[in-house]
């Protein structure tokens, strides 16, 4: 009891003085991390710190996995194993067709004098665990920038588009999912071709379609696939199908509902395609061009 | 009175910080308690000579940092209901298991809150009634706490 007693006195300074100290502490770092990005590298250093932690964490689920594993069932794995080889054989009828296909295509591509499209060396990432932030959508995966994974790469699994990589970690890597509110897809309906941009809802596990005039052409059950405009997206890549149209007469825009076909749920792999991401101009260069430009508007209108 | 180390206080915050680290999912992930704040209030309350809003605020950027958030918004949410856990918490000693428990539950909820106003500012949607219930099953956990041997008066048995 008497150590209680004496720290009684001795107490520092007074609660408010801290609450104070370090709730201005966290907003200026909040501030610096959103506006000025200066934190990044810090944030990279202490997520390597992090990581042993992480794993150790992770290690129960890894060890129920395994054991989970050893003891499947031989009914289970036959059915698998059923499932696989009846997989394989439809795939293997549609890739024996694809050396002709490819062939046409690049006589035809070479006819039209259009570019080749290059080829995607992609690399297999096993998700570790989704966010833990329940506002965000974002799945950590276990293969870092020491495994030549960048920001902006494309993430997919076997049936299309899963989203892009946000944050590299030299041994994760942080990838938010195309129904996340800040990821936008550039996409195309297959049918058609009309082009469009796919932004996530945030909350529902589905994507919107905005800024669709109400007399656009497209119909409940369409597919959406990437327009490969932006150059981070290989083009041709499911995305999402079209779930629920809503035309209202008090909106010039139609409210369209779609629903991701891949789903992170369903594996534990996924495929990062290893695109160089597209550089930005940085700000200051574009400054510079446009005062550029400026001055020698100014110069030709004074001429 | 049992004597409380530094070293038995942070060995149970990073052991919450693992228990926040393990791979949740789905309605796991929509239940999982504020595992480091149940901890760090426990502290405060029982030790606040070894465990301070400073604390606190270093806790709140380590999970920041494990769930690759902006800096400091779990440090702030932390950092505010670390105050109000300290300036009552010479009579929160004093108060049968029922005071407890909502007092508790009150600091659980201030945290959360600040969290979501300052997740609001980042432009994020209005979310629903299950926000909360990690508050709800916090304090579930913390009855461990008042059924138990680890009161936070310090005392073996009451």
């Amino acid at each position: 009891m008497e150590a209680q007693q004496t720290s009684f006195f001795v107490r520092g300074p007074s609660p408010l003085a801290r609450l104070t100290f370090f709730a201005a502490l966290s907003l200026v770092l909040m501030a610096v991390d959103a506006r000025l990005h200066y934190l990044a590298e810090v944030r990279q250093g202490f997520a390597t710190l992090l990581h042993p932690l992480e794993i150790l964490a992770g290690s129960p689920l890894r060890l129920y996995r395994h054991i989970e594993q050893h003891f499947a069932s031989l009914d289970a794995l036959t059915q698998e194993t059923h499932l696989l080889r009846e997989q394989n054989m439809r795939l293997s009828i549609d890739l024996q067709r694809l050396p002709t296909l490819q062939a046409e295509n690049e006589h035809l591509r070479r006819l039209l004098d259009a570019r080749r499209p290059l080829a995607q060396p992609s690399r297999l990432a096993e998700i570790m665990h989704v966010s833990r932030d329940p506002f965000v959508q974002r799945i950590i995966v276990g293969t870092g920038s020491q495994q030549g994974v960048a920001a902006g790469q494309a993430v997919v699994d076997g049936m299309g588009v899963i989203g892009q990589v946000t944050r590299a970690y030299p041994f994760s890597s942080e990838v938010t999912l195309i129904t996340d509110r800040e990821l936008a897809v550039p996409v195309q309906v297959e049918r058609n071709g009309l082009r469009a941009i796919a932004f996530g809802h945030g909350r529902d596990n589905t994507l919107d379609l905005p800024y669709l005039p109400v007399n656009v052409d497209i119909r409940e059950g369409d597919k959406l696939v990437t327009s490969g405009i932006d150059g981070t997206y290989p083009n041709g890549l499911a995305v999402a199908t079209v779930a629920r149209i809503e035309r209202n007469i008090d909106s010039p825009f139609a409210h369209i509902v779609c629903t991701p076909i891949a789903g992170t749920d369903k594996h534990g792999q996924v495929l990062i395609l290893a695109t160089s991401p597209a550089t930005a101009i940085p700000q200051e260069e574009m400054h510079l061009t446009a005062k550029k430009k400026e001055t020698r508007h100014h110069a030709a209108r004074q001429h | 009175m049992r004597p409380v180390s530094i070293s038995q206080i942070y060995l149970s915050l990073f052991a919450g910080l693992s228990l926040y680290l393990l791979p949740w999912a789905g309605f796991g992930l929509m239940l999982r308690p504020d595992f480091v704040l149940l901890v760090l209030l426990y502290w405060l309350i029982r030790a606040p000579h070894f465990c301070n809003i400073g604390t606190a605020w270093l806790m709140g950027m380590l999970v920041d940092l494990a769930g690759g958030d902006l800096f400091g918004q779990h440090a702030l949410a932390y950092v505010v209901a670390a105050y109000v856990a300290v300036i009552y918490q010479r009579r929160a000693t004093l108060f049968n298991r029922w005071q407890q428990a909502g007092y508790v539950f009150l600091l659980l909820l201030v945290a959360q809150l600040v969290l979501l106003v300052l997740k609001l500012f980042g432009g994020s949607e209005v979310p629903g009634w299950n926000y909360l219930l990690p508050s709800a099953s916090g304090i579930l956990l913390w009855q461990l706490v008042i059924y138990s041997k680890i009161k936070v008066t310090g005392e073996r048995e009451a």
